[in-house]
């Protein structure tokens, strides 16, 4: 009679399986969304570097050489894309034709302008919609819902451009109360940078000037994005609330005789969190990569311009690591989401 | 009992926070204190524009927000005064040629230093001049092409060329041939080859012997300048330190001038200008860009609209004051190829008449095809807008009898049909590579835009030779001469037809004086001063 001892096996925590999974899909989406932007983008017709030397350069052979060498136009499109990807693996995004830096470069100035405004708004839109929208659904019919209905749908409905324009002539203009356009007033100096975010910065390096003035030119933008925002989560919130107020357990809560704050707080908007939290995601990817027309009015350095400016010079490199910076903001609110619901409903940690 | 604990930490945490925030520290750029303890800032000037800016290296400069910083910051051999264009005056050296045209001889003062009190000598002049032609990757390269640089001694350096070049000294003028501190920027990676790694060095300090030295560069927000203490030349710094910000929105740069955020608008349309109260001052005169019509004269490209008769029944078909409606204040009417403030320009438009038109239609051939124009309509020039004046043009030759469709695409996908001479019938615009007339003879038959409306030198012999007498003059008046009737027998049986002269408008709030206008800086910065 022998004996065998099984082998144990190695074991792997559930969260570190499912974040590896995640890591993988994340890694292949982006592939795709590489494959998918260079080849959009070279179907486009027209020459880049004609249209980046300008006239009197692109007569000259000897530049369309170097600029044919440098950004390796000679080489086939397959070739051109395998090294772009071989070139990413070490962190290099390209050069910009336009600008002439590094992507990288490029992005690391144009990525947090767009983090600073877009963050202050998607917080100034949740906090408003959550209770626009909440109290929309408790007095569902009445003038009150009525009201906050049609502001909404104002939101939604208002070009961002022209709104923009209207509130920087009134406020900064007519009522003196903004600040004029730009980050910083232009007696101020940017702050030493350390994370691309003028209001942190100059909190981290003690300047209390530079920080008013920092949060005083942030106001308008983010008020002028919120509005669209806020439109779009109020009335999520309210669909979302509507459907949990009719569930058992709130029904169960009332009446358990729970004070109805206690049963807003804990119940119902823990309830509607979940539809609330992706279309909110949403809502943060748009406000970091699609708010162009916004940027131009406030003379704001962020994504939108970044992107659109590579996409009318054919800078291939730019439009490039504009579309994988996208890729990776979504993809990251998609996970950061994903763990909220873990947090938020045990149900699906449990899956 | 949690709640408040939490509550409590919260507060202790935003507190924390103003405190740190609280504490010392100020920004660097205070211009000292008012006495409400808010920043003086009337040191400071304000200016907006949309940037075109890649570099703050003059050497690889080839953009129009980029020339204007850096005719601040650095001098040039030769410049222009003001608006005045007709000929280059001494900056750093000044210039004598040969009868040929071909030996150009500057002559330092030895007098002139750098920011950092080093003189300025022949051997910064030579590698700044070299280091341009060694950069094969510069936009600006082109600009040394044919020319041979010899250093004679210590203040005198040699431009040779091999065939008379009469546009040399205009070309000495471009920001891009600054001189620049060969010292300060050998020791940073600049020299002059291909291998030149000088840029990240100079976006970061200025090592010229201009009035102003770039405090900080940006190229998407702000570029500082500061008032170049030690400076010796003849227009010293007026103002500590000026701001050029970014701000492609022209309804904002409208705004921000009239808010008092900027003292200066670079980029206002003619209609913008107009609303402009009294206090504000505008600077509007035409630019040196010309919006035009090709007509291919390629039979497999135009098919039978390929011939001078046509392009000269098109010429006759338009009537150009009625585009000037849409290009607003400053704009003229292009009189030819050549632009009013370029010496050769012709005196008057073309005066439509249809009558005239009618006979060249018929001689044409034209039998009511309808023609595509092809054009750029994410491309404003001056502010000016193809679209509209597309759209008017279409009326205007439809009363003529010649059928139009429009065929707008993006400018970066339009321009390689354009270049490669692929459009039968379009609207583009041209702007000088230098100041200079020569600058506008690429029009010619088998030059550069000819053959794009292909034109070659065989179709039209005698404008061809025009064009060699005007590029090979080596006196002034002979080639003010030769530019003229080259740009009379381009308006005569040219393939273009000139349209509008786009405007440029500088508008400024009153407080500052000597706002300029020059074709390759755009606004002499170095000239501004407080009005009073």
């Amino acid at each position: 009679m022998t004996s065998t001892t099984p082998r144990r096996a190695r074991t792997r925590s559930p969260l570190t399986g499912y974040l590896l999974r995640r890591l993988g899909t994340s890694v292949l989406l982006l592939i795709g969304v590489t494959l998918v932007t260079f080849t959009l983008t070279t179907l486009v017709p027209g020459d880049p570097i004609a249209a980046a030397l300008g006239e009197g350069a692109a007569s000259n052979p000897a530049t369309v050489a170097a600029y044919v060498e440098r950004y390796g136009l000679d080489r086939s499109l397959p070739e051109r894309y395998l090294i772009y990807l071989g070139n990413l693996t070490q962190g290099d995004l390209g050069t910009s034709i336009q600008t002439g830096r590094p992507v990288l470069e490029d992005l690391s100035v144009a990525i947090p302008a767009s983090v600073e405004v877009a963050l202050c708004a998607i917080v100034l839109s949740l906090a408003v919609a959550l209770a626009l929208g909440t109290l929309a659904a408790h007095r569902r019919g009445r003038v009150s819902d009525q009201v906050i209905r049609v502001v909404s749908l104002i939101g939604l409905s208002v070009p961002m451009f022209w709104l923009a324009i209207m509130a920087y002539h009134l406020f900064f203009l007519r009522l003196g109360i903004a600040p004029g356009s730009g980050r910083l007033s232009p007696h101020l100096n940017p702050p030493p940078r350390i994370t691309g975010l003028y209001t942190i910065d100059f909190v981290l390096n003690g300047d209390p000037v530079g920080f008013f003035d920092a949060v005083a030119h942030l106001a308008l933008p983010v008020l002028v994005l919120s509005l669209f925002t806020i439109g779009l989560l109020t009335r999520f919130v309210r669909t979302s609330v509507l459907e949990v107020l009719g569930s058992d357990y709130v029904r169960a809560a009332r009446a358990k005789g729970l004070p109805r704050r206690r049963v807003i707080g804990a119940y119902v908007l823990r309830g509607a969190a979940l539809p609330i939290l992706t279309v909110a995601g949403v809502a943060f990817g748009i406000l970091l990569s699609g708010t162009v027309l916004v940027e131009a009015v406030f003379a704001w350095p962020g994504l939108g311009t970044y992107a659109y400016n590579s996409a009318i010079a054919l800078d291939l490199p730019g439009v490039m690591g504009v579309g994988l910076v996208v890729g990776v903001i979504y993809l990251v609110i998609n996970f950061v989401v994903d763990l909220l619901y873990g947090v938020l409903d045990p149900r699906v940690r449990l899956a | 009992m949690f709640r408040s604990s939490r509550r409590t930490a919260i507060a202790v945490g935003i507190a924390g926070s103003l405190a740190l925030v609280g504490c010392s520290g100020g920004n660097t750029a205070n211009q000292g204190s008012g006495d409400d303890g808010e920043p003086a800032v009337s040191d400071t000037l304000v200016i907006d524009t949309a940037f075109s800016l890649e570099t703050g290296d003059p050497g690889r400069n080839y953009v129009p927000t980029g020339n204007m910083v850096l005719h601040a910051v650095y001098d040039t051999l030769l410049t222009f005064e003001g608006s005045d264009e007709d000929e280059p005056l001494p900056a750093l050296a000044t210039m004598e040629q040969n009868d040929e045209a071909t030996e150009f001889t500057f002559t330092l003062d030895g007098e002139r230093t750098f920011s950092d009190g080093t003189p300025v000598d022949a051997d910064d002049v030579v590698f700044s001049l070299t280091r341009v032609q060694g950069m094969t990757d510069s936009k600006a390269n082109f600009l040394m092409n044919g020319i041979t640089v010899e250093k004679v001694d210590d203040l005198t350096v040699r431009l040779v060329t091999e065939t008379p070049s009469l546009q040399v000294p205009a070309i000495m003028t471009n920001p891009a041939l600054s001189i620049l501190n060969s010292e300060a920027v050998q020791a940073n990676g600049g020299t002059n080859g291909a291998d030149d790694a000088a840029e990240d060095f100079l976006n970061g300090q200025s090592v010229g012997s201009g009035p102003y030295l770039l405090d900080s560069l940006d190229l998407t927000s702000q570029v500082v300048l500061v008032a170049n203490p030690d400076y010796d030349g003849d227009t010293p710094p007026a103002y500590e330190r000026i701001v050029i910000r970014n701000v492609s929105e022209s309804a904002t740069q409208l705004i921000n001038l009239q808010g008092g955020d900027s003292q200066l608008a670079v980029d206002l349309n003619g209609d913008q200008v107009a609303g402009l109260a009294d206090e504000f001052t505008v600077t509007s005169v035409p630019s040196a860009q010309t919006i035009f019509l090709l007509i291919n004269q390629d039979e497999e490209v135009g098919g039978a609209t390929a011939n001078p008769e046509f392009a000269e029944a098109v010429r006759y078909s338009v009537d150009t004051s009625e585009l000037l409606e849409l290009a607003g204040a400053g704009a003229v009417s292009a009189t030819g190829v050549i632009p009013p403030m370029f010496p050769g320009s012709l005196a008057e438009p073309i005066a439509p008449d249809l009558d005239r038109a009618e006979q060249a239609l018929t001689a044409s051939g034209y039998d009511g095809e309808t023609l595509r124009l092809q054009f750029p309509n994410d491309f404003p020039v001056g502010g000016v807008e193809f679209t509209p004046v597309a759209e008017r043009l279409q009326s205007q030759l439809e009363a003529a009898g010649i059928t139009v469709e429009l065929a707008p695409a993006p400018f970066a996908t339009e321009i390689d049909p354009y270049v490669n001479g692929e459009e039968a019938f379009s609207m583009w615009f041209w702007g000088p590579d230098f100041a200079d007339s020569s600058s506008f003879l690429p029009f010619g038959p088998g030059e550069k835009v000819g053959l794009r409306a292909g034109w070659t030198a065989e179709d039209a012999p005698q404008i061809a030779e025009l064009v060699t007498a005007a590029a090979t003059a080596t006196d002034t008046a002979e080639r003010e001469q030769a530019m003229s009737a080259y740009a009379a027998a381009m308006q005569e049986d040219g393939p273009f037809v000139p349209l509008v002269v786009p405007g440029v408008n500088l508008a400024g709030d009153g407080s500052v004086a000597n706002v300029e206008y020059n074709s390759t800086w755009t606004l002499d910065i170095r000239l501004l001063a407080p009005a009073n």
